[in-house]
C-alpha cells in the first residue's frame, strides 16, 4: 500500500479536546488530491507499537499543498488520540496512507443534508468545499455539546453561510429528524456522522419516513476495544499468533509479520474482512460493515476492530 | 524509446502491421493451456523496460493512426464519446491522468507545463500546442474528457462510484470489442457486464466490483483479456456489425493466418482523485495469427488454448466462424510437447 | 446458451405491494396496468395519501377506469391516454417529498418511459416498484440508426428507421429504456431466421 511521509507543520487547540494537526509532505511537494469525505490512516509508533487510527480530511480539496485532520483526545482509550495530543508537535514526522473515501456525496443528488455530532463535523467540512465549488444545494446540521465545544463554528458560518445551523445541547437544542427529513424534495441525500445513538436515530428515522437505504449516508469509524487475549490461527500461513488484550486482531497479525490486507481500520469498508473456520467462543463484533445476518452467522469477521472471546479462533488467511 | 510512427489504416485498405518489435514485446496472455475467465488482476506498477507495462500509459508505433481512426470514428458517430453530466469532475480527473502521464513518460513527444491552474500543453506527434486554464470549460476547444479522449490510444470507460456500485457513466469508446457505448452508457458494473457468459455464474463480477470499490488513488491495477477478430479493425462495435459483419464468414483456410488477428486488451484501472471515479482503460493490441507463429512457443499455446476452449466463450467473443481454421492452421505447429507455464515468447 | 443463464441488464418486475413505511402513495399507470392497480387495492389500503394516475389505452377493448374510479375515492385522476399520464406525473413531482413511493404499472414501453420522468427528479429506479402488465411487448432500440420502436413483439423485426432486420436481445439499457437491436443478417445478407412472436 502506497504511503506519504508527512511532517506535521502546525497544531492548533480548537477546544480543550480537540487540536487540530496541518501536515505537510516531508519531500516539498504537494499532497496528493482528494475528493470531500475522504480519510487517511495516519501510523504512530507508541511504546514500539504501530497504531493506525483512521481520521478525516477537513482540509479543502482545492488545496493540497497541507492536509488537515482534527483529532478529539479520548482518555479512556486505548491511546491513539493522547498520542496525537500529547506527543506530536510542529516537526513531527509521520506517515500516512493515501486519501481514500468512503463517505462521498452522491453526484446525482438533488439536494444534500448533512448531519453532524461533535467531531463528526470533520469530514463535512471538505465535503463542504466541493459543494459549494460544484454549487449543490445543501444544508448542514450540526449538534455539539456546549458552546466551548463549538469547533470550527466561524469557519462554518464563512464556509457555509445561511445553510449552517447549530444546535446546542447544553441549551436544549436538539435537531428534530422528524422535522428535517420529512420536507425535503425527491432526490434529497442525507449524510450523518457522530457520535453512535445519534446515527442510529438519523437512519431509523429516515427508514419510519420511507427515505430508502441508498439515500442516507453515515460514517463510522469504530476504535478497536480493548479485550481478553485470544489466539487466532491462520490457515494458510499455518500461524498462531496471540493478541493481548490491548491490541486488535490486525495489529497482532501484522507484528508477527502477516501481510493482512486493511484500508480503514475503522470496521467501515470491510477491505480485510476474513473468513472465520472456527472458534471455540464468541465473535465480539465492531465494525459497522457486516450486516446483523452476517454478524449472527458468525464467518466472517474484520479484524480491524472485531475480536473474539475465546482461547482460539481460526481464520482463513 | 526511439519510436517512429507509422502511417496506416485501420479500415477499408487496412495497411496495418506490427514491427518486429512490436510484435516481441505484444502482450501475449495465454499462460496456460487452457482459458478461462479469472479475476487476474495485478499492481499496475512500472514492468520490465520495453514492454506494454513499462509506462502508466502505453504509446506504441501506432499511436498517431489509432487516434486518426478515432478522429474518423467520431466523426461519423459522436455517441463514441458520452459524458453524463455529474461526471465533469472526472473528466478534468482524466485530462490530467493522460497529460501527465504521458509528458511524464514521454518527454520527447509530449510536454506539460503549469503555471498554476494555467496549463501549457503540447503533444507533438499529434501537432496540438494549447494553453487552457485547468478547470475551466470555455479554455478548451471541446469538454476536457474528449479532448484528452482524442490523444490516447485505446478505449476509455470512467465509472462513478456510488451505492456500494460503479456505473459506466463516461466513457470514449472506438475501438471495442463489440460493445456499445451509446446503449451500454450509465449502467452499473454486473448490468453492463450482463452479456459475458460464465463469469456471472463463477461470481467473478462479485468479487471484481468488491475490489475495484476499494481501489485507492495511487495504486492503479491491470489485467489482459482478450478476444478474436478478422481484419485488424478497430471499430468493431455493434453500431458498424453490418459493415464488419460481412468478413466474419470472410476467413478461409487460405487467408486465416493473414486476416485473423488476436485482439488483446491491456486493462487499466485507476481511482480517479477529485470525483472518487473510477479510470478503466481498455488498451487494444492486434497480432495476426502469422505474426504469432513468429514465435514457435506461441504458436503451441495458441492452438492449445483454441482447442480447449468453452464453446459458451467461443460464441461470446464472436469466434465459432473461424476457430476451427485458425486451429487446423497451427496444428502442424504444435509438436504436443509440454512448454509448462508462463506467456514468454521464447 | 445453456440453461440457468441469464443476461444481468434484464429487469424483472414484481407484483405491486404497498410500502409500509413510505408517507406518500403514486400509483402510475396506463392501459392493462389497470389490473396492477386492481391487484394493489385489493391489499389492505394504507392510510397515507394516495395518487392514483391512470389512463385507458383508447384502442384496446378492455377499460379499466370505471372500476377504478369505483375503488379510489381520493387522488384519483383519470387521463386521456399515456402521455397525459406522463404528463401528470411531470406535474406532481414539485409537490411530492423524500418518503414518497412511486409504483409504475403497464408494458414495459411505459414503465421505462415513466421511470425516466421520475429518474429525472432524483428517484433512484431500484426504489420505484414496477409490474408488467398484459402485453410483453418490448421496447428495442436499434443500435445502427438509434430509432427506438416502443413495442416489438417478434424476436426478428424490422426497424422503422433504418429497414434493418433486427434481432431483439435481452441486454436491457435503463437509461434509454429499451433493449437492444442488433441487425440480423450482417454477417449473410438475406439470410433471416424464422420470424416468431415471442413478446405477444
Amino acid at each position: 500500500m502506497s504511503v506519504l511521509n508527512v511532517t506535521v507543520a502546525n497544531v492548533e487547540q480548537i477546544t480543550d479536546v480537540v487540536k487540530r494537526f496541518t501536515f505537510v509532505q516531508e519531500n516539498g511537494e504537494a499532497l496528493p488530491k482528494f475528493s470531500g469525505g475522504s480519510h487517511v490512516v495516519v501510523s504512530m509508533n507508541i511504546n514500539g507499537r504501530t497504531h493506525r487510527n483512521p481520521y478525516s480530511l477537513m482540509s479543502s480539496p482545492a488545496n493540497t499543498e497541507s492536509y488537515q485532520i482534527a483529532v478529539r483526545r479520548q482518555d479512556n482509550s486505548r491511546g491513539g488520540s493522547v498520542f496525537m495530543h500529547e506527543q506530536v508537535k510542529p516537526g513531527t514526522k509521520l506517515t500516512i496512507t493515501y486519501p481514500v473515501n468512503l463517505f462521498a456525496i452522491n453526484r446525482l443528488g438533488k439536494k444534500h443534508i448533512l448531519v453532524a455530532g461533535g467531531i463528526g463535523i470533520t469530514p463535512f467540512m471538505s465535503q463542504i468545499a466541493d459543494l459549494n465549488r460544484l454549487g449543490a444545494d445543501y444544508e448542514l446540521h450540526y449538534a455539539y455539546r456546549s458552546a466551548e465545544h463549538a469547533a470550527f463554528r466561524q469557519e462554518l458560518e464563512a464556509l457555509c453561510g445561511d445553510r449552517v445551523h447549530f444546535y446546542v445541547e447544553d441549551d436544549g437544542s436538539r435537531i428534530d429528524f422528524g422535522d428535517l427529513l420529512s420536507h425535503q424534495p425527491l432526490g434529497t441525500h442525507a449524510y450523518v456522522c457522530g457520535p453512535e445513538p445519534m446515527v442510529k436515530l438519523m437512519l431509523l428515522t429516515a427508514k419510519h419516513l420511507g427515505w430508502p437505504s441508498n439515500h442516507v449516508h453515515s460514517e463510522q469509524f469504530s476504535a478497536p476495544p480493548i479485550g481478553d487475549e485470544f489466539t487466532v490461527i491462520l490457515t494458510e500461513s499455518e500461524k498462531e499468533i496471540v493478541v493481548p488484550g490491548d491490541m486488535s486482531m490486525l495489529e497482532a497479525m501484522e507484528e508477527a509479520g502477516v501481510d493482512a490486507p486493511f484500508l480503514c481500520r475503522g470496521g467501515a469498508c470491510g477491505r480485510c474482512e476474513l473468513e472465520v473456520v472456527e472458534t471455540d467462543g464468541a465473535l465480539l463484533h465492531h465494525d459497522h460493515y457486516l450486516s446483523d445476518a452476517e454478524k449472527t452467522a458468525g464467518n466472517k469477521i474484520l479484524p480491524c476492530v472485531s475480536r473474539a472471546k475465546c482461547t482460539r479462533l481460526v481464520v482463513n488467511l | 524509446m526511439n519510436m517512429a510512427f507509422k502511417k496506416e489504416t485501420f479500415r477499408d485498405d487496412y495497411t496495418f502491421t506490427n514491427s518486429p518489435e512490436a510484435i516481441r514485446r505484444f502482450p501475449f496472455p495465454f499462460d496456460k493451456d487452457e482459458y478461462m475467465y479469472s479475476v487476474n488482476i495485478e499492481q499496475h506498477t512500472k514492468g520490465v523496460p520495453g514492454s506494454v507495462f513499462e509506462n502508466v500509459i502505453d504509446l506504441d508505433e501506432h499511436y498517431v493512426a489509432e487516434c486518426e481512426d478515432r478522429r474518423i470514428t467520431l466523426e461519423q458517430d459522436p455517441d463514441r464519446c458520452i459524458a453524463l453530466p455529474h461526471m465533469m469532475d472526472a473528466q478534468w480527473d482524466m485530462l490530467e491522468l493522460g497529460m501527465e502521464s504521458l509528458a511524464q513518460d514521454f518527454p520527447e513527444h509530449f510536454q506539460l507545463t503549469k503555471d498554476g491552474d494555467k496549463w501549457h500543453w503540447i503533444n507533438k506527434p499529434l501537432g496540438i500546442d494549447h494553453t487552457f486554464i485547468f478547470g475551466d470549460l470555455s479554455t478548451l476547444p471541446m469538454e476536457p474528457f474528449e479532448f484528452i479522449g482524442r490523444q490516447l490510444q485505446g478505449d476509455w470507460v470512467v465509472m462513478d462510484q456510488r451505492d456500494d456500485d460503479l456505473f459506466a457513466d463516461m466513457g470514449i469508446v472506438t475501438s471495442q470489442a463489440d460493445w456499445s457505448l451509446a446503449f451500454d452508457a450509465g449502467m452499473s458494473f454486473k448490468e453492463w457486464h450482463g452479456p459475458v457468459p460464465q463469469a456471472n455464474e463463477m461470481g467473478i463480477f462479485e468479487r471484481a466490483l468488491k475490489y475495484l470499490l476499494h481501489l485507492q488513488y495511487g495504486s492503479p491495477v491491470r489485467r489482459l483479456n482478450w478476444t478474436m477478430t478478422v481484419n485488424p479493425r478497430l471499430d468493431t462495435s455493434p453500431e458498424n456489425y453490418p459493415v464488419w459483419g460481412p468478413d466474419n464468414v470472410s476467413v478461409t483456410a487460405d487467408n486465416v493466418a493473414d486476416k485473423v488477428f488476436l485482439r488483446v486488451e491491456l486493462q487499466t484501472l485507476f481511482r480517479l482523485p477529485r470525483s472518487n471515479a473510477m479510470a478503466f482503460g481498455i488498451r487494444g493490441y492486434l497480432i495476426s495469427v502469422r505474426d504469432i507463429a513468429t514465435y514457435p512457443r506461441w504458436a503451441k499455446r495458441l492452438h492449445r488454448v483454441m482447442t480447449n476452449l468453452h464453446p459458451d466463450l467461443s460464441e461470446y467473443k464472436g469466434l465459432t466462424n473461424y476457430r476451427q481454421l485458425v486451429i487446423d492452421w497451427l496444428a502442424p505447429m504444435d509438436d504436443g510437447a509440454d512448454i509448462g507455464e508462463g506467456t514468454h515468447p521464447e | 446458451m445453456e440453461r440457468g443463464y441469464r443476461i444481468r441488464s434484464k429487469p424483472l418486475y414484481d407484483p405491486l405491494i404497498w410500502e409500509e413505511h413510505a408517507t406518500d402513495h403514486v400509483v402510475i399507470a396506463y392501459a392493462e396496468g389497470g389490473i396492477g392497480v386492481l391487484k394493489l387495492f385489493q391489499q389492505m389500503t394504507p392510510k397515507e395519501p394516495i395518487k392514483v394516475l391512470f389512463a385507458d389505452d383508447e384502442h384496446a377493448q378492455r377499460s379499466y377506469h370505471d372500476i377504478i374510479s369505483k375503488l379510489v375515492d381520493e387522488g384519483l385522476q383519470i387521463l386521456d391516454d399515456k402521455e397525459g399520464v406522463l404528463s401528470a406525473v411531470s406535474a406532481t413531482l414539485d409537490e411530492c417529498v423524500m418518503g414518497t413511493q412511486f409504483y409504475i404499472a403497464g408494458n414495459e414501453d411505459f414503465i421505462w418511459a415513466a421511470s425516466q420522468i421520475l429518474k429525472s427528479a432524483g428517484v433512484d429506479d431500484k426504489n420505484i416498484m414496477k409490474e408488467q402488465c398484459g402485453s410483453l411487448a418490448r421496447p428495442v432500440y436499434c443500435v445502427h440508426c438509434k430509432t427506438i420502436d416502443p413495442e416489438v413483439h417478434h424476436n426478428v423485426y424490422t426497424c422503422p428507421g433504418c429497414g434493418r432486420h433486427l434481432f431483439v436481445r435481452d441486454h436491457f439499457s435503463r437509461r434509454l429504456g429499451a433493449y437492444m437491436g442488433l441487425m440480423v443478417d450482417a454477417e449473410e445478407p438475406g439470410n433471416i431466421p424464422d420470424v416468431e412472436e415471442i413478446y405477444p
